[in-house]
């Protein structure tokens, strides 16, 4: 039994042929150091090879009950922030019902303490003078990965950070020269090495006692799954953006497939190889990102460095490639509307695409330029990239683009895409513009509208036809109704004071109207209900979670992928996909209580 | 044509260029110290400064001034209306962009436009350059 804190298995009774449970199960209770029941720990149950875990959470009185299809070996694992993790080790075969007690322990010391808070501890200690200045760091170093997991907040000096924010520029972080001085400055004083001292609340619920999440290892350490969908048949695809590979999941068996890209005739990096591109975890050129799925079943790809546009039949496993024409660069987020047109960002070169799978025609649209130096930067981007591309890895861009000196907002960066349900019309977001947009599907004229929240990133509509934005820079939600023209906003309540979100995309379950939020610096999952406007968190079991877009299954499950970068950041050491049931611990109680009920004794 | 010198003969107007060209070339030196790129624009817009100044190598003055003119004027045209050029389109618009940089940049492209005239055969500069060069 490995005993990492303190572990009290006060039973363990493998019961086997437990009536219709046909796995692995486990009851208990989870307590803390003083006996009290913990209330919203997570009880994570590891499959025998660690490559997939399900997780519930505990409810008020610290009972959990969790149904597994695991057999063999399994890890048993009791976490709950501010205290230290209990494990346990358990043999346990198919159709068990097993019992263990797990009580939570104090941590050795502050720094274990500091050790196991989220990033958003940690990088609260980063001191701004200026809101600006913290917004410019916040879009542009939380751009791709957590500041202050355990890989980002290593002690440096300013020299050294210096030399950490230039290799970031060469991944395409937009900061100008006096930025990336006081960025090195805050960091090298914020991130002493000192332990941190904060107490994080996530907001244990009866709500949260009734979610599970089940969580499959996809991909290696180098891996850089974008994006997962969820695909008419059933199965989880996965984007990974450096390897050019599709990763796919068969969530009812655990099976893991891939499908690799074709050439794409263009050197690594593709239209973007003049940039540096990271050692192991850019090996391709066509940068697989984002996906739509038409009514045939085929699934359409935007690859990012290629500039092109791909279709993936999952039944042929057949790919077919269209370019992007004119100066098109980083075909970003993917939409697919009512007619099974495919509409596309463009985000690099400020422009959005349509293509029409039935003709297999494609139009580029520029989009509104927002400002001169936006237009200058729109006219002279591509130039700068292909001049850059002459001299592979050197990053020549650099020292050309008038970002040094003006910062990320000389671009516009048209991001995130969604189709509104009640008229079709597109809308988009401008991540750097912080502006929404609305381009009429048949006569493709455009409308933007200025969002009271910077940094809006990957919005989405409810059923109704309400905007949902999620803005990054501020760590917050907006609501547009286009009907009206309005705004509201709501500020992501961190879990502990002086701690902020970045929020990076966000997707809503129209049966019920739930916003589902990836707030990606807590290393939890948000769902806020528009009804009530609360907000709801619910821990993830892994820590160092980053999240891009949430996709739906059939029954309900909310999924995402684990899209740190790098993969190896995160806990584990290897991405994953993940899905939240809201009523699957809730089941599994039930289910679990089912079997424990005594049979009724006929008269 | 009225000749406007100084009292030490040189005329007014090689003066104000030649402060546009080193102001010129300090707001580049500026936009350099962010992205170094900048620089040769800088450099270039000092050498021309010079030699305007010094009223020596009118030729080479003229030329790289042509040559940053035309070099501007493929840059916004194949922009403009490159689009038939294909994959190309971007290696001939770099191209145009360096030489338009190694030749002083934008800001030379627009003091050209008023240099340029005044270098044309029996004008003010021509016969600055010319005076000096005898």
């Amino acid at each position: 039994m490995n005993n990492i804190g303190r572990v009290i298995l006060a039973s363990c009774v493998l019961l086997s042929g437990a009536g219709s449970v046909a796995a692995a199960s486990f009851t208990g209770k989870v307590t803390l150091p003083d006996g009290a029941p913990a209330y919203g720990a997570m009880l994570t149950v590891f499959s025998a090879d660690h490559a997939q875990r399900e997780t519930v959470y505990t409810a008020a009185d610290g009972t959990y009950a969790i149904v597994t299809p695991y057999s063999g070996t399994l890890t048993l694992r009791a976490r709950l922030a501010n205290y230290a993790d209990a494990t346990t080790s358990l043999d346990a075969s198919q159709d068990a019902v097993g019992t263990a007690d797990l009580q939570l322990a104090n941590f050795a010391d502050d720094q274990a303490e500091s050790d196991a808070l989220s990033a958003s501890a940690h990088n609260a200690k980063l001191q701004w003078q200026q809101a600006g200045d913290r917004r410019a760091f916040v879009s542009q170093c939380n751009y791709c990965h957590q500041i202050g997991n355990s890989t980002t907040r290593a002690p440096r000096s300013h020299e050294l950070w210096m030399a950490t924010i230039t290799k970031m520029e060469g991944y395409f972080a937009m900061v100008t020269r006096a930025q990336k001085i006081l960025f090195a400055s805050v960091l090298e004083q914020g991130f002493d090495g000192k332990p941190v001292i904060a107490k994080h609340d996530y907001g244990a619920t009866a709500d949260l006692a009734r979610a599970k999440i089940e969580e499959w290892n996809v991909g290696d350490s180098f891996s850089f799954i974008h994006d997962m969908d969820v695909a008419e048949d059933g199965k989880f695809y996965g984007t990974d953006e450096g390897h050019d590979k599709l990763w796919i999941l068969d969530p009812a068996t655990g099976k893991v497939e891939t499908a690799d890209l074709p050439p794409s005739g263009l050197p690594r990096g593709g239209t973007f190889s003049g940039m540096h591109l990271a050692i192991g975890i850019f090996t391709g050129s066509h940068g697989p990102h984002s996906m739509g799925q038409t009514s045939d079943g085929r699934i359409w790809i935007t690859n990012s460095l290629s500039s092109t546009l791909m279709s993936f039949d999952p039944k042929t496993r057949q790919f077919k490639v269209y370019p992007v024409p004119g100066d098109a660069l980083y075909p970003h987020t993917v939409r697919v509307d009512r007619n099974d047109v495919v509409w596309f960002t463009i985000v690099a070169s400020n422009q959005l695409g349509r293509f029409d799978p039935k003709t297999e025609q494609m139009t580029v649209m520029r989009l509104p330029h927002n400002g001169f130096f936006r237009w200058v930067t729109d006219m002279l981007f591509p130039t700068l990239l292909r001049i850059s591309s002459w001299f592979p890895d050197k990053v020549l861009l650099l020292d050309f683009t008038h970002a040094r000196f003006l910062g990320y907002q000389v671009a516009a960066f048209p991001y995130g895409i969604d189709i509104n349900p009640k008229d079709g019309s597109v809308w988009y977001a401008k991540l750097y513009a912080n502006k929404i947009g609305r381009v009429d599907p048949q006569t493709l004229e455009v409308r933007e509208y200025d969002t009271p929240m910077s940094g809006p990133r990957r919005p989405r509509f409810d059923k109704d036809g309400i905007f949902w934005i999620p803005s990054f820079d501020e760590g917050g939600l907006m609501r547009f109704d286009p009907a009206t023209g309005t705004f509201e906003s709501y500020k992501i309540p961190g879990v502990a004071p002086g701690e902020y979100e970045t929020p990076y995309a966000l997707n809503v379950y129209r049966p019920t109207g739930d916003v589902w939020l990836a707030p990606n610096n807590s290393d939890r999952i948000v769902k806020f209900t528009p009804a009530t406007k609360t907000f709801q968190s619910y821990p993830s079991p892994t820590r160092v979670t980053v999240l891009r877009d949430f996709s739906f299954t059939k029954d309900g499950k909310v999924c995402s992928s684990q899209s740190n970068l790098p993969a190896y950041a995160i806990e584990g050491g290897v991405p994953s996909y993940l899905c939240i049931d809201p009523t699957g611990g809730e089941r599994d109680r039930a289910a679990l209580a089912a079997v424990s009920t005594p049979p009724a004794v006929p008269r | 044509m009225t000749d406007i010198t100084n009292a030490g003969g040189r005329p007014a107007q090689v003066r104000v260029f030649s402060i546009l060209l080193v102001a010129s070339a300090i707001f580049m030196a500026l936009l350099g110290w962010s992205a170094g790129a900048y620089y040769v624009p800088a450099m270039c817009l000092v050498l021309l400064a010079a030699l305007l100044w010094s009223g020596r190598a009118g030729g080479l003055f003229k030329w790289v001034l042509v040559v940053n003119q035309v070099a501007g004027l493929v840059l916004v045209l194949v922009l403009w209306l490159g689009d038939g050029l294909g994959a190309h389109k971007l290696d001939v618009s770099g191209a145009a962009l360096l030489v338009n940089l190694l030749c002083g940049g934008p800001l030379a492209s627009i003091l050209g436009v008023a240099l340029l005239p005044g270098l044309r055969s029996g004008k003010r500069l021509a016969t600055w350059f010319g005076a000096r060069a005898a």
